[in-house]
């Protein structure tokens, strides 16, 4: 399954990706008109700022199984054909079951336009399908550009960063061994008398 | 093998479910007193205000039983399980043998020993049928009383004040939610329940219900006060069903005791869901915790082990989630432990609406109260429910500026 994959250390906390998440999620999926809808939309991952990184980009990570869904009391939560999980939300009844566990804290409760009448509802990644369905890259990926978030499947993805390891690490392995400054004269003569 | 299960709800499923997966050929067969399709039973509040229709509560497909090849044996009733003779018997008198059986018969809900507690006009609500006699009998603008002030009560009376009645609130404790949240979490829930106009009346406890030709009148309280009222809800917690159960090693009063396998003293009898005393993964004690996410992952040990696994259940961390008209609460772990090292934590964000309040034992989470900005609780429960030292962690959960970025960024 290809998925949003998200390395923090790249990440400098521009925030375009949250823009770009709000856009693409909203009614026209245009800047200028999802502004002045009725209904604000919101971005669906987090930027926060880290710890040892400048910034860490928090995303739903789309479990297998999925806590979330376990412990959706409406039947709100279904996985995809596509492997991603997904919130219906004319099921949700914003009841929070979802943020009690979910281990990442990825979701967020806020109206949506898809279902104006209801005071909120959660919200979280749904790997943009409407763009996928169009050969597109999901918004925030698209609108990256510092290479924090890439879409890719997450098996290659482990696979070249553990090659780009190795690789690093063969590399440190044949350097030449470092060839040691000669001695001053007075110190290699108060070695040779002990 | 032959596997039955008693129950056909959350803890019923999942186990099933998990049988199915590890034991492809087994006849699995469900035995459920509600002649209905599997629903969410924590719907019916929704239901009962508008907020879903009667078509979302299903939890399945109308195919499910077949699709998973179980058979479905609904609107029967399990009058005695014969530990010895491997057989369930049913009110028809039809003997169902088992190879392994599962009792995941549920809870029931607890109505106070009052006079006029049999009048017509007091409800509770835990079925399906118990939502659609509430439903058919409320008319807008009638006045109507629930007694207690947990999860199911206070989500009621928020449905009723929906619908158009007037809604009192009686709690006996000297809180809302008592024994879920702390007192200033409670009053800042109590300050919204009052601004939706429902009344709230707290350290009474209700003495009897009066009625006219068996109608409710009023309720009476034990300080000698009356409400006039033309329907009284119970919502004052549920017990274990386990009246069927004859043998005295499973017909505890507290719930059917189960190991950490979820197996019974019985053998080749499991139990799981709101009708067992399981461990409370905090305090290692015995504990009673009817809620949905500990029932579901109870069905799934006792499935993996009926089928030959040897799966643990940790213990059951409780755990709640009030939401009323986008006020959230959630709440778990211990409120108010014993003992010596314990720390409390409280915050109150005045300007977001947001309370947080974190309870610390011997240097590890083991309490949470979230008012408003519920987002990070998962992370909480997950640190609480792995009993890590906080010392330990990238973070400290108590700094007010606690976010996932300090714990992993």
């Amino acid at each position: 399954m290809k998925t949003v994959i998200v390395r923090p250390e790249r990440c400098v906390g521009c925030l375009q990706c949250r823009l770009a998440c709000a856009v693409e999620h909203s009614k026209t999926k245009e800047l200028v008109g999802a502004i002045s809808e009725p209904v604000v939309p919101k971005a669906r991952l987090r930027i926060y700022p880290g710890r040892q990184h400048l910034a860490f980009p928090n995303k739903c990570r789309h479990c297998e199984p999925a806590p979330c869904q376990q412990v959706c009391i409406a039947g709100a939560i279904k996985r995809t054909p596509r492997g991603t999980v997904d919130i219906d939300p004319e099921r949700c009844i914003n009841c929070a079951m979802c943020a009690m566990a979910c281990p990442f804290g990825v979701l967020t409760y806020a109206p949506l336009y898809l279902a104006p009448e209801k005071r909120g509802v959660a919200l979280k990644c749904d790997q943009c399908p409407d763009r996928e369905a169009a050969g597109r890259l999901p918004a925030c990926v698209e609108a990256c550009k510092a290479g924090a978030l890439t879409y890719g499947d997450w098996q290659e993805t482990q696979e070249d960063k553990g090659r780009t390891l190795a690789q690093a690490v063969f590399a440190s392995l044949q350097v030449p061994q470092e060839t040691s400054s000669p001695l001053p004269a007075t110190i290699r003569a108060w070695r040779q008398l002990s | 093998m032959r596997y039955v299960i008693i129950g056909a709800s959350a803890a019923g499923l999942a186990a099933a479910e998990m049988l199915r997966q590890w034991d492809p050929r087994g006849a699995i067969t469900l035995i459920s007193d509600e002649a209905q399709a599997p629903y969410s039973r924590p719907l019916l509040t929704y239901l009962l205000s508008g907020e879903v229709r009667l078509d979302q509560v299903w939890l399945k497909s109308p195919d499910y039983f077949e699709q998973w090849r179980f058979e479905a044996r609904l609107g029967e009733r399990v009058v005695a399980v014969a530990a010895a003779g491997h057989e369930v018997r049913l009110q028809s008198g039809e003997a169902v043998p088992y190879d392994r059986l599962l009792i995941a018969s549920g809870a029931s809900p607890r109505v106070p020993a009052i006079p006029g507690h049999d009048l017509e006009g007091v409800f509770t609500l835990r079925t399906l049928a118990d939502e659609q006699r509430l439903d058919a009998a409320l008319q807008a603008g009638c006045r109507v009383a629930v007694v207690g002030a947990g999860p199911v009560g206070l989500k009621a009376a928020e449905a009723f004040v929906r619908r158009g009645c007037r809604v009192t609130l009686v709690e006996m404790e000297s809180q809302v939610l008592p024994r879920l949240v702390d007192g200033q979490a409670a009053d800042l829930l109590c300050g919204a329940l009052q601004n939706w106009g429902i009344e709230v009346i707290c350290q009474a406890a209700p003495s009897g219900i009066v009625g006219k030709r068996g109608r409710v009148q009023a309720l009476a309280l034990g300080d000698g006060r009356e409400l006039p009222v033309q329907a009284v809800l119970c919502a004052t917690g549920v017990t274990p069903n386990t009246a069927f159960l004859t043998d005295p090693a499973l017909a505890a009063a507290g719930g059917i005791p189960v190991d950490a396998r979820m197996q019974t003293p019985a053998p080749d009898i499991y139990a799981a869901g709101d009708c067992v005393e399981a461990r409370h993964l905090l305090t290692g004690q015995p504990a009673y915790v009817p809620i949905w996410p500990a029932a579901v992952a109870q069905g799934q040990v006792a499935g993996a082990n009926m089928a030959g696994a040897r799966w643990r259940y940790p213990g059951a961390l409780p755990q709640n989630s009030i939401s009323l008209r986008g006020f959230q609460v959630i709440t778990g772990g211990l409120i108010q432990p014993e003992g010596a090292d314990v720390e409390i934590v409280q915050e109150f964000d005045r300007q977001r609406g947001g309370y947080r309040r974190l309870v610390y034992r011997q240097g590890r989470l083991v309490g949470l109260t979230l008012v408003g900005q519920v987002q990070d609780a998962g992370i909480y429960f997950q640190i609480m429910s792995q009993q890590l030292p906080v010392r330990d962690l990238a973070a400290d959960p108590h700094r007010p500026d606690f976010h996932p970025g300090r714990l992993w960024g």
